[in-house]
């Protein structure tokens, strides 16, 4: 029954190849179902307790989207000429339009996340700091006044 | 709802993304948003004769359409869509033979499991590549390098898409061939000894079904009229001009060039150009500067965004093919007026292509020509695929959708798909050329056409239009109408999701997945057919393709092949998205019912 599902892919108006693909169907679904199925493999490979599981996926979380919302810029192909070479993947999608609704839900996941694995651990230390730090570090850079701000110059234009 | 779909902006789409998901797979063909502009595939079939070389000639006309041209004086207020008819100009006028032909919005409908796959495909192959990149980076620290100081020429992320994914699957693109580009022609083969970081080539060649080259009307191969009087001028002239323009490269080949190329396509006066690519890149910085508005269509073509950039005025795009958001981009920016002070702008011109090479779909002209008339916006419409290969004597997509050529500001095209020569050219009114020869830099500073290939231009629009005493030129034409829709429907049939309009003879057959890409290519490669398969970044991340061009040269019994090794490939690497359709006899007789 599923493989018979179909959704639309209504073209959008977004130039930027790097980030069209977040407003075709599918990807939240997708995103949701990563994270599940990491968890499934921190459980099966160090047989810990589920909670540190969710810890662990929800650290591995702040370190990979960081890093590539956050910190890496430009584009991974040369054909846009570098318009976009001083902004991150989060200051590009929907075309700077800040409040929209991809932003509102990726800045709901690191919060689910984090209330997953701080209840699952039972708010305890060291766990909860961590993942404390990490969703708030998330949920700032994420800020719509964060948009282009560097703090201190770092990974600002050379 | 498709309608309400369109109007949308980006942030509210992802709104329906639940609606959307629960919607039951299609019986045949993906629901149709504009049923009342539909010609179906069946109904195409149902009108070509026997023998196929008669043109359609349709006794029964939708009764939306046949009301539309009474429509005119009669204004209908049912949807927006039907709003701009009614404000159509009075040149939109039918065609005895053919009725509106079928410019339906097809959305491209994705099975829900294939697109989460090929998110976690795509997912997956970023991965594998930055933890390459990584520990390549940890590697190279080791190792010196000879440009200490010098700055790199590639920033870091610049070339991942390349290095990781493209050279993976390199053997799939840039085949080169040792023979003219015919319906069949030889491939090189080449091997890899490094895993397909570099490929050499070999003296082997595979004689192969050509799918792939925009051969529209046969004009690739040696023609018995042309190329004859191509070497003849080869002879004569030379194979360059070694000039300008301006300076001593205007033949008398090259004006009568021009003045045939105006007569064809219908306007006063053309001028013509070395290159394709060039006539949009150096055309449209001429046209508009700073302080005017271009509005593009959302996927129009690199030379056209290249054009647009290097122009100076302030770019704006809409949504693909949708004239109501055409509408609201052009309301939102003459109401806004120039970035900063407000000022209205200085000049507006739309940009639209007649046949979209990734899409195959035909532009919805007669919609975007009222919109632009009512606003008061120059049209220019970029005829590269269309021009020569549509409409009931090849004049492009206007003779197509029953547009006057008068309402359509600047019309470009080019020479290299339907009349098997390079070059492109710009066709308008009399002053707008005088214009352009005077400031348009590839006029004045670019080498002119090569005589022989001017040859080819005027030699192939001469048998086109019958001029040569034979009626070849109409066959060419109905060859490649037919050819492009017996081969839609039976793909369509099979279960392929194919895009397009019909009458399109470019037909994209959907891939998604990333592995599919290199497996339908080695594969169709195998059995000696060669296809083109297109990824991301030409087109959207989840949206890949394997473009087939349809030829005038392609016979009955090599579609028939094609088709084959299409539906067995198709077969083996899962592109069968949809159910296929039931045999004949039981759609005859759905059709009695419904009539």
């Amino acid at each position: 029954m599923i493989g018979r599902l179909y959704v639309q892919a209504v073209p959008t108006a977004d130039l930027n190849r790097n980030t069209d693909w977040f407003t075709y169907p599918g990807v939240w679904t997708t995103y949701i179902l990563i994270l599940f199925f990491c968890w499934l493999l921190v459980l099966s490979v160090f047989n810990c307790t589920p909670g540190m599981a969710w810890t662990v996926v929800n650290l591995c979380h702040f370190v990979v989207t960081y890093h590539f919302f956050h910190w890496k810029k430009g584009t991974p192909f040369a054909d846009d000429q570098g318009i976009y070479n001083g902004l991150t993947w989060w200051e590009q999608i929907d075309d700077g339009k800040q409040l929209t609704r991809n932003r509102k839900f990726l800045t709901v996941v690191p919060l689910v996340l984090y209330l997953i694995a701080s209840h699952t651990t039972d708010y305890q230390h060291p766990m909860l700091f961590f993942n404390t730090v990490a969703v708030l570090v998330l949920v700032v850079a994420k800020f719509p006044n964060m948009h282009k701000v560097r703090i201190f110059g770092i990974n600002g234009d050379q | 709802m498709g309608l309400s779909k369109e109007n949308c902006n980006r942030s509210s789409s992802t709104t329906h993304k639940t609606t959307e998901i629960f919607d039951l797979a299609p019986k045949s063909n993906p629901p149709d948003p504009f049923p009342i502009y539909t010609r179906r595939a069946e109904d195409n079939e149902r009108d070509t004769s026997e023998n196929g070389s008669n043109p359609i000639i349709s006794l029964f006309t939708p009764p939306a359409t046949r009301s539309l041209s009474l429509s005119l004086k009669f204004f209908s207020q049912s949807g927006s869509e039907q709003r701009l008819q009614s404000s159509a100009p009075p040149a939109f006028h039918h065609h005895r033979n053919q009725t509106l032909t079928a410019v339906r919005s097809k959305m491209i409908t994705i099975p829900y499991l294939t697109a989460l796959t090929t998110y976690f495909s795509y997912g997956l192959l970023f991965v594998f590549g930055q933890l390459r990149d990584f520990f390549r980076r940890i590697i190279d620290l080791w190792s010196h390098s000879s440009l200490q100081g010098y700055a790199p020429i590639c920033l870091g992320l610049e070339d991942f898409y390349v290095r990781r994914l493209y050279l993976r699957i390199q053997d799939c693109f840039n085949r080169p061939i040792s023979s003219p580009p015919d319906a069949w022609f030889d491939v090189v083969e080449r091997v890899s000894k490094d895993n397909n970081k570099t490929l050499q080539r070999t003296k082997n060649v595979s004689r192969c079904l050509n799918l792939g080259s925009y051969n529209y009307l046969g004009f690739a191969a040696a023609d018995e009229y042309c190329t004859p009087r191509v070497i003849e001028s080869l002879k004569r002239f030379s194979p360059s001009t070694c000039s300008t323009r301006v300076d001593g490269g205007t033949t008398t080949l090259h004006t009568e060039l021009e003045e045939r190329v105006a007569s064809f396509v219908g306007k006063p006066a053309a001028v013509v150009f070395g290159m394709g690519y060039v006539t949009n890149s150096a055309i449209l910085p001429v046209l508009i500067g700073k302080g005017g508005l271009i509005i593009s269509d959302s996927l129009n073509h690199n030379s056209i965004v290249n054009g647009a950039r290097g122009s100076g005025a302030t770019v704006r795009v809409f949504q693909h093919n949708t004239p109501s958001h055409l509408e609201k981009v052009l309301r939102e920016q003459i109401a806004d007026g120039q970035p900063r002070t407000h000022r209205p702008w200085k000049k507006i011109i739309i940009v639209v292509e007649g046949i979209y090479s990734m899409e195959g779909e035909l532009c919805k002209l007669p919609e975007i020509v009222a919109v632009c008339k009512k606003y008061k916006a120059y049209v220019y419409l970029d005829e590269a695929h269309s021009i020569g290969a549509v409409g009931k004597t090849g004049r492009g997509v206007c003779e197509l959708l029953g547009v006057d050529t008068a309402e359509v500001d600047v019309m470009m095209g080019t020479f290299t798909k339907s009349f098997g020569s390079c070059g492109g050219y710009i066709a308008g009114s009399k002053e707008l050329i005088q214009y352009l020869k005077y400031t348009c830099p590839a006029h004045l500073y670019a080498t002119s056409v090569s005589p022989p290939a001017a040859q080819q231009i005027i030699s192939s629009i001469k048998v086109i239009l019958g001029e040569d005493g034979s009626s070849r030129g109409a066959q060419k034409l109905a060859g490649i109408r037919e050819n492009s829709n017996f081969f839609r429907s039976e793909l369509q049939k099979m279960g392929f999701e194919v895009l397009g309009d019909n009458d399109s003879p470019v037909m994209p057959i959907m891939l998604y997945n990333p592995s599919k890409i290199p497996a339908f290519s080695r594969e169709c490669l195998k059995r000696n057919v060669a296809v083109v398969t297109v990824a991301f970044p030409a087109t959207p991340l989840l949206l890949a393709r394997a473009r087939i061009c349809i030829s005038a040269a392609h016979t009955r019994e090599d579609l028939i092949k094609a088709l084959e090794v299409i539906s067995s490939v198709g077969d083996l690497v899962g592109v069968k998205y949809f159910p296929a359709e039931p045999n004949k006899q039981q759609l005859e007789e759905g059709r009695v019912k419904m009539e």
